[in-house]
């Protein structure tokens, strides 16, 4: 009898923990409504970023309400802002949890913000796409509920470094970084194409975050004589180098990395962006696939989103779909487990925005396949390089 | 050489802007004894207001000059009469701190009102280089310089010979007496903020010509603050001159030490002076301090 109440027991305990969180919350879903919740930069500097994504998962979203919704309820997205303050970024993850009990998280600020929001994450065991910021902890080690659309940052700097060094061999190297975790990664990167490639590198910088006159610094990579330029600043940062160089009448073959690989920024640069390479996983806008997005695009958001759409919409559009595909196949009563399931069975799913996205057991990082672009200053677009 | 006077032409155009940035700060706590943590995001807002001028109005030079003018002159007002007007009386401590608020705000409303991106500021001039003996400089670079120097002469005459001027010198140094000899303290400080929005907007529109705009403009602000401390808090021209100082040991450390010491070289620079005048080059000695 014991033995049997013992064996029921473990069973139940068992069960209980297979299903426990998911079966026992099952937040953010009524009859009617699945609630998404995210947490972006809409303020402050990388706003930029921040208003773009989300404007991608709101097409994306639109796009699911107008055929109907996920199994016939209509998708509800929540959205807090954080200003890229990482204790905001914490915050602001607990509160749509915890308060707004939303069924799935996506998005979700910068690098620095979503590792220090992992913990949450983990904890809270809700299933997560996150999209804007592809660093490597995220996904290493694979957390079970956590899953990254994108590509890591060392693997992007590393192709367009490779790219940049077949094309230009036995050229003088100079590079600038940020003085954070975003220039240690793009130093990484670019140190590993050195050492393997031998790169005669003559100018190495560092500038502080914020810096915005890079006068000093520009005039150094001139003296040094580089002829193969990595600006690896992000969005304002690489407008004042080119601009720069272009005062001191020197035009270095130059490569940027994709958080500044959007279209307003050449207007800025004017003549003195016309020609850099950029490296990418998402498609440009100028490319058949990027023109198919933004009519997709046009009638689902208002026009002053329309106008913030930039690569990060992209992304942040992939990442809504792939997680609404997930929670879709989980039919009519979609739960947490089920999700994080579904989710780690994506295999080779379109967008139309990127390659196919696929993760897999233990697979929690989608690793798009990059290509690389070059800025054409006369259609103010990025261009793929064959 | 020329690596040298690159740097110091280079040095000059942004140490001006910061100067321009400074005074502002200086105009406003030399007539009322506090320091404005907004600065910054004030010069940010004017500039923005020039650029909408630019492109919504009109791209005349006159017009967005005027217009920003305006603009900056009721940004001014409007902060020092329904954000400072009430904290009159209250502890020097929780101004600062509204002004700290305030900061915040403007900076958010930068997102709200306009957008993340970054925007050029195109007046059809300051953006064209010219080759000085080899040397290229941005005609904006060279137009700051001159304006900065030109608004030097301009205070200094202002606070010496104008009634007003001399009006808020007398409402800086004792705001009582000031007032029994019929100086309305309230104007005096109300010019004060509208001056200070005026003069840092300057610089404001002047960077965004020869760089661009962008959110994180407010940040000039940071770098205008140790010119101010640097030229004296109190000392109006004494701002303006320690934002050149600035700009030029900012870029000659850039250029000459790594340009990752370029952002810190203005703060060691103060740090050593302030040990040896800590009320600044210009500033007088007695200083309240925050």
């Amino acid at each position: 009898m014991i033995r049997h109440l013992a064996a029921a027991s473990l069973l139940l305990s068992t069960a209980c923990l297979a299903i426990g969180p998911a079966a026992a919350a099952d937040p953010g879903i009524t009859d009617t409504e699945i609630l998404i919740g995210d947490v972006e930069p809409l303020t402050g500097p990388p706003a930029l970023l921040g208003v773009a994504a989300s404007i991608g998962h709101k097409i994306a979203i639109a796009e699911a309400n107008a055929a109907g919704g996920i199994n016939g309820r209509k998708i509800k997205y929540v959205l807090e802002d954080d200003g890229y303050v990482t204790a905001r970024t914490i915050q602001g993850v607990k509160k749509v949890i915890d308060v707004d009990k939303v069924f799935a998280m996506i998005g979700i600020s910068g690098s620095g913000q979503s590792i220090a929001v992992m913990p949450v994450l983990e904890k809270s065991g809700i299933p997560s796409v996150i999209d804007v910021a592809p660093v490597k902890f995220l996904w290493e080690p694979p957390r079970k509920n956590v899953f990254v659309v994108g590509q890591s940052y060392e693997e992007g700097i590393i192709h367009l470094v490779n790219f940049l060094a077949d094309k230009n061999p036995g050229k003088k190297w100079g590079l600038i970084t940020q003085d954070d975790d975003y220039g240690i990664t793009v130093r990484d990167g670019f140190d590993t194409v050195v050492k393997a490639k031998k790169l005669n590198v003559v100018y190495s910088g560092n500038y502080k975050k914020g810096q915005q006159d890079f006068s000093s610094d520009m005039l150094q990579l001139k003296d040094s004589g580089a002829e193969v330029f990595l600006a690896g600043g992000i969005i304002s940062e690489n407008i004042a180098m080119m601009k720069e160089l272009e005062k001191l009448s020197i035009k270095p073959v130059t490569g940027i990395f994709w958080p500044g690989r959007i279209e307003p920024v050449l207007k800025l640069m004017g003549p003195a962006g016309d020609g850099i390479y950029a490296v990418d996983y998402v498609e440009p806008f100028a490319g058949e696939a990027g023109k198919a997005f933004l009519e997709k695009a046009k009638p689902l958001v208002s026009e002053a989103e329309f106008k913030g759409i930039n690569r990060y919409t992209m992304t942040g559009y992939a990442a809504a779909k792939v997680l609404i595909a997930a929670i879709e196949r989980c039919g009519k009563q979609p739960t947490w487990a089920c999700t994080i399931a579904e989710l780690e069975k994506t295999r080779n799913v379109e967008t139309g925005v990127m390659a196919p996205i696929s993760f897999g057991p233990g697979v929690r990082f989608s690793n798009q396949k990059l290509q690389i672009m070059q800025a054409d200053t006369a259609t103010l677009s990025f261009k793929p390089v064959q | 050489m020329q690596y040298l006077i690159q740097l110091l032409i280079s040095g000059l155009a942004i140490g001006a802007i910061y100067g321009l940035i400074a005074m502002g700060f200086a105009v406003i706590y030399k007539s009322t004894g506090l320091v404005n943590f907004a600065q910054g995001e004030m010069t940010m807002i004017t500039a923005y207001i020039a650029w909408t001028i630019s492109t919504t109005v009109s791209g005349n030079v006159f017009v967005v000059a005027v217009g920003a003018i305006l603009a900056a002159v009721l940004l001014g007002l409007v902060i020092e009469r329904l954000v400072m007007r009430p904290m009159l009386g209250e502890p020097v401590f929780a101004t600062v701190m509204v002004t700290i608020g305030l900061a915040v705000i403007l900076r958010s409303a930068i997102n709200f009102i306009w957008d993340a991106y970054p925007h050029g500021l195109d007046i059809g001039m300051g953006r064209g280089i010219v080759h000085l003996g080899g040397i290229g400089v941005r005609t904006g670079q060279i137009a700051v310089i001159v304006t900065l120097l030109a608004l030097l002469a301009a205070i200094w005459a202002f606070f010496r010979y104008s009634k007003v001027g001399v009006a808020m010198r007398a409402v800086a140094a004792d705001d009582r007496t000031a007032l029994l000899m019929g100086i309305s303290a309230t104007k005096v400080h109300a010019l004060a903020w509208a001056a200070s929005s005026v003069i840092a907007g300057i610089g404001g529109v002047f960077f965004a010509l020869s760089y661009d705009l962008s959110p994180a403009m407010f940040q000039l602000g940071l770098k205008a603050f140790p010119a101010t401390i640097l030229g004296g808090l109190d000392a109006v021209l004494g701002s303006g001159l320690g934002g050149l100082l600035i700009g030029i040991t900012e870029n000659l450390a850039g250029g000459y030490v790594g340009s990752g010491m370029k952002e810190v070289a203005g703060f060691a620079m103060i740090i050593v002076v302030l040990m040896i005048r800590p009320f600044g080059i210009f500033g007088e000695r007695d200083i309240e301090r925050v």
